[in-house]
């Protein structure tokens, strides 16, 4: 089989759907919900009895200055800290304590703050790794790899090929990743959590450290994303023109609470949020 | 030029993917292949086969095996002579208690002893990472290495503590034992390598290889990806302790044909494997070939040189030699941490392209 | 008392005594570890060094004398001459500080951002070129090493001790050792010493922060390589009282080195942080590994010694990593 992309269309991919994960939600329909959840570590409150909801194909943007806890609120979502209080409702079912191996295999994958890329492996690599979920040969057959082993692997790389051609980094696709300048790096990161498949998608600060092209660039991405797949997003963003731009939903956090829930206009006017973290702007 | 490139486009993902894309490559392989299975029997003679190709070719199973688990997963283990150690034993005891069974099928049941074992010992992988779990290993070699001594059932209650390889046959022609020819014993261990270092290439380059790697380079994100660790880290050890093992019978079968576990698997043999990972490239199956090769040949070649050419006395030779083998760790960290394999990656890049700089 | 409680008291004082011998070899590597983050597994085979490099001057050996002779054909092995101990000892701190400058600036300064494997590596690559460097320079024989550390057994404490054994029994004392008194001191002295050295001295307030992070001591000023060879240098002088501790018990050998690897269990229970970590780890592990052959021993046929203490500290490492004294460890993505 042989792949022939025309050289100046990209993402006109009408044949590339990423499959949801079967979970009878209507777009609309909350597909995550958190209630009183706290974190605590030690004597330090990360989490101080937060509640809101992810509705199924939004994009939902997580604010909030530093260290009010966005971070560990994703961490909390995909499963690596379990809340000591509260409740976890995922696709319907309440969770107790998911291991995040077990999120990812329902649905849950994330880029993260400081990427996460395996420096040892090539981009392709580093993207079919997102498949891992989703290969099932065993370890003989894979010891024998001609036959069963290697089919699974053409199939799983030909979607893999495919997001490469989505993100437009063919070019890289068998450079070591660590050679690759950051923002490359952060497309990389993105491709191997798409490659997962993922009914929710959490994105650690997409665009830290990228230029307004970039940033550009990512923004659309992420809205090619939700719109051609449906996925469901939850991003943690700084800058507030983009989370303005892109984001259905925001949620603003500071110290480890909630202080503003709703859509972008709502939070930007909230007199809250605007002491605690936007601030006022002086003409 | 020396790399004719030109008009090979790979037009499957098969063709891409595989062990040698570039066809020169691909042929000077077969070609040597053939020339190590049919043309080095005829030639092969006791020094040859005893000083430098048995060795040469058990020591790149270990390296192998432990450049599986600590090259491809990133799990540091001192516990390597221990671990050749069950697997001679083993090949011991089944060799006296099951006296008709083949010996490749001992040597094969003798791995997989031995990956039970690697699995136990790598529990603790679980818990503890990196520097610690070294110390954890060494645990098991330190007490592997007292097991086989104080518990006579190990070497069959015989009075020296040694244990000895009975003859043995392969389609009638003595492998074990002194009767064995060394072309016999060449080939036994070749044949060997060959299928497992194709077992190897298979493991690492699929999805197995890249769950490793995962573990290695990123173990938090890789979990939260959905690689578990309990599978990635413990196949990594089962399947390391396996080749191990293998060559441990090997070892003790074919090459020693008699040991005693204190000094034939201690814990030089544990540093020894590490070596040959690091300076052949962690993470590399043609690393591990290098990287073997290396710490084998060059004692030969600095005891040929010392002691037979200038005349020094063996013992300056060895003292030189360990200087050497530690210069030579330092050197390839610093500056080429990914070892031979990389500097031979390098060669061929240069080689692609010449005479044309990039 | 009975014999048989004399017995445990005799077994546990001299595995303090062990112990204490194990905590001289500890302390090295808690110095450099605090300071760089790398475990030095050279540490065993410094002392080795050290202790070699101090018999030699002692005794007037030519450095390399094997290789000179192979090379010319020469029959020379002493210069003739005796050095007083005390000379020996100095000069012996000073190549011990020359070297730790040498690794500093040749392997060291290269291999600053490296992960801990690979420095732990490093340092193994170190020991075997310690190893084969010593041996050639000095020959790799087995040599007596004598600074005039009084040794035997104390008469005087075993006749106080049969004095306690209850009426009629065979009591012949106890034997402890004057050579590991001394060494207990020694290290008492050191650690003592270390301590404050680390709490209450500019450097050594610089060698904490060098130890927290690296590049932020950098942005005050405090410069890493200083440090480092600091570090590196108290480490030999460690290195070097370790050496002549141990080479005054069982002579100046190879085995010494392997110090190093019993070392490790005994900073796993202390803390690879822990500068009074490293004294209390290494006297459990000296007790229990004395208790354990007495006791247990005999039930499984012996010489636990050769596996106990590792696989205490693998308990350890799965219930309590980072000892009983050193930081807690906390992984954050």
């Amino acid at each position: 089989m042989s792949i022939h992309m025309p050289l100046n269309e990209h993402r006109a991919i009408e044949d590339f759907q990423l499959s949801a994960h079967d979970d009878h939600l209507e777009p609309g329909d909350i597909i995550l919900d958190l209630e009183n959840v706290s974190l605590a570590f030690g004597g330090v409150k990360a989490i101080n009895d937060i509640s809101f909801n992810i509705k199924k194909g939004e994009v939902r943007a997580i604010i909030g200055p530093n260290g009010a806890g966005k971070t560990s609120m994703l961490n909390v979502i995909n499963g690596f800290y379990h809340p000591q209080q509260g409740t976890i409702t995922y696709r319907g079912e309440k969770r107790t304590a998911m291991q995040s191996t077990e999120a990812a295999k329902q649905g849950i994958s994330r880029t993260f703050q400081n990427i996460a890329l395996f420096k040892g492996m090539s981009t392709l690599d580093n993207i079919m790794t997102g498949r891992i979920t989703l290969q099932n040969k065993n370890l003989f057959l894979q010891a024998l790899w001609h036959g069963p082993a290697a089919k699974e692997d053409i199939e799983h790389r030909l979607v893999v090929e495919k997001i490469i051609d989505f993100l437009e980094i063919q070019h890289i696709r068998k450079t070591p990743v660590g050679r690759l300048p950051y923002g490359l790096q952060k497309r990389v990161e993105l491709g191997r959590a798409l490659a997962a498949e993922p009914a929710l998608l959490l994105l650690d600060e997409p665009m830290a450290g990228m230029n307004l092209e970039e940033k550009e660039d990512m923004s659309r991405f992420i809205l090619d994303v939700n719109s051609q797949f449906g996925t469901t997003i939850a991003l943690i963003e700084h800058d507030m023109g983009v989370v303005m731009d892109i984001s259905d939903r925001v949620v603003v956090l500071d110290y480890g609470r909630k202080i503003g829930d709703g859509s972008p206009e709502e939070v930007s006017n909230n007199q809250a949020v605007i002491d605690a973290y936007l601030g006022v702007s002086h003409d | 030029m020396l790399y004719r490139e030109a008009g090979d486009f790979k037009s499957t993902y098969a063709a891409d993917q595989q062990t040698f894309p570039i066809k020169s490559e691909r042929y000077l392989f077969w070609a040597f292949m053939a020339v190590a299975f049919f043309v080095v029997p005829f030639f092969i003679n006791d020094y040859w086969e005893k000083s430098i190709l048995v060795p040469l070719l058990v020591w790149t199973m270990v390296a192998l095996g432990i450049n599986i688990l600590t090259g491809y997963c990133g799990q540091v283990s001192l516990g390597t002579g221990g671990f050749m150690a069950v697997g001679a034993f083993a090949c011991y005891k089944l060799m006296t208690g099951f006296p008709d069974l083949n010996i490749v099928f001992v040597i094969l049941l003798s791995g997989f002893v031995t990956a039970g074992v690697g699995v136990l010992f790598g529990l603790p992988s679980l818990r503890i990472k990196g520097f610690y779990l070294a110390v954890a290993t060494l645990a098991a070699q330190f007490f592997l290495v007292w097991m086989f001594n104080k518990f006579p059932w190990f070497y069959n209650y015989s009075a020296s503590g040694q244990i000895t390889a009975p003859e043995r046959t392969v389609f009638g022609i003595a492998v074990t034992g002194a009767s064995s020819a060394p072309w016999a014993t060449y080939l036994i261990c070749l044949s060997f390598v060959f299928v497992f270092a194709w077992i190897a290439r298979n493991l690492t380059r699929g999805r197995v290889g890249r769950g490793w790697m995962a573990m290695r380079d990123m173990d938090i994100a890789a979990e939260i990806m959905g690689v578990s660790p309990f599978n990635a880290k413990l196949s990594a050890f089962a399947v390391s302790s396996f080749y191990i093992g293998i060559a441990g019978a090997l070892f003790f079968s074919v090459y020693l044909g008699a040991a005693e576990v204190t000094e034939a698997f201690g814990i030089e043999k544990s540093f020894t494997a590490l070596f040959m990972v690091i300076i052949g490239g962690l993470g590399s199956i043609l690393g591990s070939f290098l990287g073997a090769a290396f710490i084998i040949l060059f004692p030969v070649l600095l005891k040929n040189i010392m002691v037979g050419y200038l005349g020094w006395p063996t013992d300056l030779a060895s003292h030189f030699q360990i200087m050497i083998i530690g210069g030579m760790i330092i050197f390839f960290l610093i500056v080429e941490p990914h070892g031979l394999a990389q500097l031979w990656r390098l060669t061929k890049e240069k080689l692609r392209t010449w005479p044309f700089p990039y | 008392m009975s014999p048989e409680f004399l017995y445990f008291v005799e077994t546990v004082l001299n595995g303090l005594m062990a112990g204490v011998m194990y905590s001289l070899v500890a302390l090295g590597f808690v110095l450099i570890f605090k300071a760089s983050g790398i475990f030095n597994f050279a540490q065993g085979v410094m002392a080795l060094f050290a202790a070699l490099t101090l018999v030699g001057l002692q005794t007037g050996q030519v450095p390399f004398s094997h290789l000179i002779n192979a090379i010319f054909g020469t029959e020379i092995h002493h210069f003739g001459w005796t050095l007083p101990a005390f000379f020996a000892v100095l000069i012996t701190l000073a190549i011990m500080v020359l070297f730790a400058y040498l690794f500093e600036a040749i392997v060291l300064k290269h291999l600053v951002n490296q992960e801990p494997i690979i420095l732990f590596m490093a340092t193994i690559g170190l020991a075997y070129f310690l190893e084969g460097f010593g041996d050639l320079m000095w020959g790799s024989d087995v040599k007596i090493l004598d600074v005039g550390i009084p040794s035997g057994g104390s008469f005087w404490w075993e006749e106080v001790t049969r004095t306690w054994a209850s009426e009629g029994s065979d009591y012949f004392g106890m034997y402890i050792d004057k050579l590991d008194v001394v060494a207990a001191l020694v290290a008492v002295v050191l650690v003592i010493a270390l301590t404050f050295f680390s709490k209450y001295t500019k450097m050594g307030r610089a060698l904490r922060a060098v130890a927290d992070d690296h590049q932020a001591a950098q942005s005050v000023g405090i410069s890493l390589r200083t440090i480092w060879v600091l570090v590196w240098s108290i480490s030999g002088f460690v290195a070097l009282v370790a050496g002549i501790m141990w080479g005054a018990k069982s002579g100046v050998q190879f085995s010494l080195s392997l110090i190093a690897l019993k070392a490790l269990p005994v900073l796993i229970l202390g803390g690879f942080t822990s500068i009074p970590g490293a004294i209390v780890g290494g006297l459990i592990i000296g007790v229990g590994e004395k208790l354990a052959e007495l006791y247990v021993g005999p039930l499984v046929g012996g010489a636990i010694e050769n596996w106990f203490a590792y696989v205490v500290a693998l308990m350890f490492l799965l219930f309590r990593p980072q000892g009983l004294f050193g930081e807690k460890i906390i992984e954050r993505v």
